[in-house]
């Protein structure tokens, strides 16, 4: 486990570094001035010059690839040149956001979509399975940010007063203070990395909330999250239901199967514990798959409950012109894909022991 | 043995005739996933051929504004009511929008727009992914790899905001839009034009072809291009469905022309409308989700009827 665990860890390396240099290329390539886009009506060629130069935006491209790999090497992913913070502080004050909203959406996909292409495969042809595969359908069908809108208008407008009302938008009710753990716990002075770290956790309130025990205020936070999280998990539930249920009636049908029921076991026994393993697979490859998805969702979501996450802020660095920004923000999408395609092989390997011995 | 050489290039899968067209059709028609997709879309491509007719206003323009009757200046309130409306305020059905335009009249021409931008986009995506996989899986090797590779780099991008990079990168309009959403659909028809090219690459009678002189632009159009078509029409009705969504998507993030008539655009404009004025965000949503639906369901009863092998 350990030799595969590695190999696959050195296997990212050159794709990393193809990333890194793709992202690099594509973001000179959007054609536009980064100074004009910034400055707008101030910017003269006086001013141009002196802002290109403290950008580095004059130096030669090979020589800009250079200074970045140099600077990345040091960790440290450069200023953004319209906001004039740096891109690390940019990314722990905007990422979390996107990635408790990720995570829910991921949660309630699976706890959801699994269960629906259980149900259908195992009551194949039956009312059940029908609905599911309508619901799936539909699930795939409307756009994030129709059922986001229809989200907000179903339980911030009609349900408003109710006790199913939820806020439609933002992430917490106004004026709530959002205290970062490094200060809530006394330790002020820490700095480094051990700081960005804990300001990241901080930044994803429900966890804030959650770990001081404010209950309330978790409450609502969470309250806050529920209807992005859903509007965001719609395409992964349903494409994880329908893959559950081909897959699962795929292995119903095999041989090994039908020996298993035929020793006299439990039908739910068969499920559970033979078919279940097997046909779970490509319902994991398409989980990690999901990360894409879920990107792409949150420019919309975002956009739609007026939420500034990655989505929203990569999508105005585009827009904008902000190189430093869009290669800092795509070199942490693409490190997330990496990881979750390291999930999915680490996954294989628990699920199928055959995978983790070739 | 009397096989002749002529019946050896007989590739086993007929090219269609009306006999078999019938078949197919019929096979389809069995399907209740694509009867219900067919319903669907034959409601907006009967709006999109006759919305001159059934929209009351235009849907573009200074002239979609509605004004007050005998008052050009004046923009008119829009009235919702079934039983008639003051004479100075004109009867809609969804409302107006923040430009004082009727949301039913650019939601029936909405379906013009999305049904051209589904079919063109994935028209453009098939022909060049197919021309991709073919030279790939024909040439094989080197050539293949690097295809393939570049077509692998493509997908390994989180699809819409690809298409927003080279949107920024073009220039913001509808029909870049299409062009960054075709491109970004590219690696999945090039995927199943190899895949099915290396499928009949080897069999007997494309040797037999090959061996009575047929020249490879033959080859691939007369014996493996029949073989290709059912995976790649299935493919291209459910690819109609995600490009009709993705294309939506942009023009709802405000990456088309400003007062379009499209779909997303509508719901982009006007989506703080949702607590006051509901009708004019959701009508154009609903209709955006109703066709999407109806070529993801065609696309499911396409496969279902023409690939037995994948019904159950």
């Amino acid at each position: 486990m350990t030799r595969f665990l590695v190999r696959r860890l050195l296997l990212t390396i050159p794709v990393m570094i193809g990333i890194v240099f793709l992202v690099f290329v594509l973001a000179r390539v959007i054609p536009g001035d980064p100074c004009r886009a910034a400055l707008g009506e101030r910017a003269n060629d006086t001013i141009c010059n002196a802002f290109n130069e403290r950008h580095g935006l004059n130096e030669p491209i090979p020589v800009q690839f250079a200074l970045y790999l140099q600077d990345l090497a040091h960790g440290d992913l450069g200023f953004s040149i319209r906001q004039g913070r740096p891109v690390s502080e940019l990314l722990i004050e905007r990422l979390p956001l996107t990635v408790e909203l990720g995570l829910y959406a991921l949660l309630i996909a699976v706890v959801i979509g699994i269960p629906l292409g259980l149900l259908s495969a195992i009551r194949r042809n039956s009312i059940i399975d029908v609905l599911t595969m309508l619901v799936a359908n539909l699930g795939v069908s409307i756009p994030v940010f129709v059922l986001g809108l229809l989200l907000q208008f179903i339980f911030a407008v009609i349900l408003r007063d109710t006790f199913f009302g939820l806020p439609p938008s933002g992430r917490t009710v106004a004026g709530a203070p959002v205290v970062p753990l490094a200060v809530a716990w006394g330790l002020d002075g820490l700095g480094g990395p051990l700081r960005g770290l804990l300001d990241f956790v901080s930044n994803m309130y429900t966890v804030n909330y959650l770990v001081r025990f404010e209950w309330e205020r978790f409450i609502d936070a969470a309250r806050h999250m529920i209807l992005p999280a859903v509007a965001l998990s719609t395409i992964p539930m349903a494409i994880i239901a329908r893959i559950t249920r081909s897959s699962l009636v795929d292995v119903l049908g095999l041989d090994y199967v039908r020996t298993a029921r035929a020793k006299g076991l439990a039908g739910a026994m068969v499920v559970r514990r033979h078919a279940m393993r097997n046909a779970m697979l490509p319902v994991v490859t398409i989980i990690g798959l999901q990360l894409g998805a879920l990107l792409s969702g949150a420019v919309l979501t975002e956009t739609i409950f007026n939420l500034t996450g990655l989505g929203r802020t990569l999508y105005e660095a585009i827009i904008g012109r902000d190189y430093i920004v869009i290669q800092g923000f795509t070199l942490i999408v693409a490190i997330g894909y990496v990881v979750a395609n390291l999930l999915v092989d680490v996954s294989y390997a628990v699920l199928d022991p055959r995978i983790r011995l070739s | 043995m009397t096989t002749s050489s002529a019946s050896l290039v007989e590739p086993p899968v007929r090219i269609a005739t009306p006999g078999r067209l019938r078949e197919t059709l019929r096979a389809l028609l069995g399907q209740r996933s694509a009867v219900v997709g067919l319903a669907i879309l034959g409601v907006f491509v009967f709006s999109a051929l006759f919305a001159n007719f059934i929209a009351p206003y235009p849907a573009e323009g200074s002239a979609a504004q509605l004004v007050r009757p005998g008052e050009p200046g004046r923009r008119a309130e829009s009235c919702i009511h079934i039983l008639g409306c003051p004479a100075d305020r004109p009867e809609t059905i969804f409302g107006t929008d923040g430009n004082s335009r009727d949301v039913f009249s650019r939601v029936v021409f909405g379906a013009r727009l999305s049904l051209i931008i589904g079919f063109a986009t994935v028209g453009v995506a098939i022909i060049i992914g197919t021309t991709i996989g073919a030279i790939a899986g024909f040439a094989g090797g080197f050539v293949d790899n690097l295809l393939m590779r570049l077509m692998d780099v493509v997908l390994a991008f989180p699809a819409l905001l690809l298409a927003i990079v080279i949107v920024t990168m073009i220039g913001q309009s509808l029909l870049n839009a299409m062009m960054a959403i075709a491109i970004v659909a590219i690696p999945v028809y090039a995927r199943v034009m190899r895949a099915s090219v290396l499928s009949v690459k080897e069999q007997d009678f494309v040797t037999a072809a090959r061996a009575l002189g047929e020249s490879p632009r033959g080859i691939l159009s007369r014996r493996i291009m029949p073989n290709a078509l059912t995976p790649l029409i299935v493919t291209g009705t459910l690819g109609i469905a995600s490009a009709v969504l993705d294309v939506a998507a942009l023009s709802f993030l405000g990456l088309t022309q400003i007062g379009l008539a499209e779909w997303g655009a509508m719901i982009g404009s006007e989506f703080n409308g949702i607590f006051s004025r509901p009708l004019i965000v959701l009508a154009p949503g609903f209709a955006l989700t109703l066709t999407v639906l109806g070529f993801n369901l065609l696309g499911d009863g396409l496969r279902d009827a023409l690939d037995p092998r994948l019904s159950r």
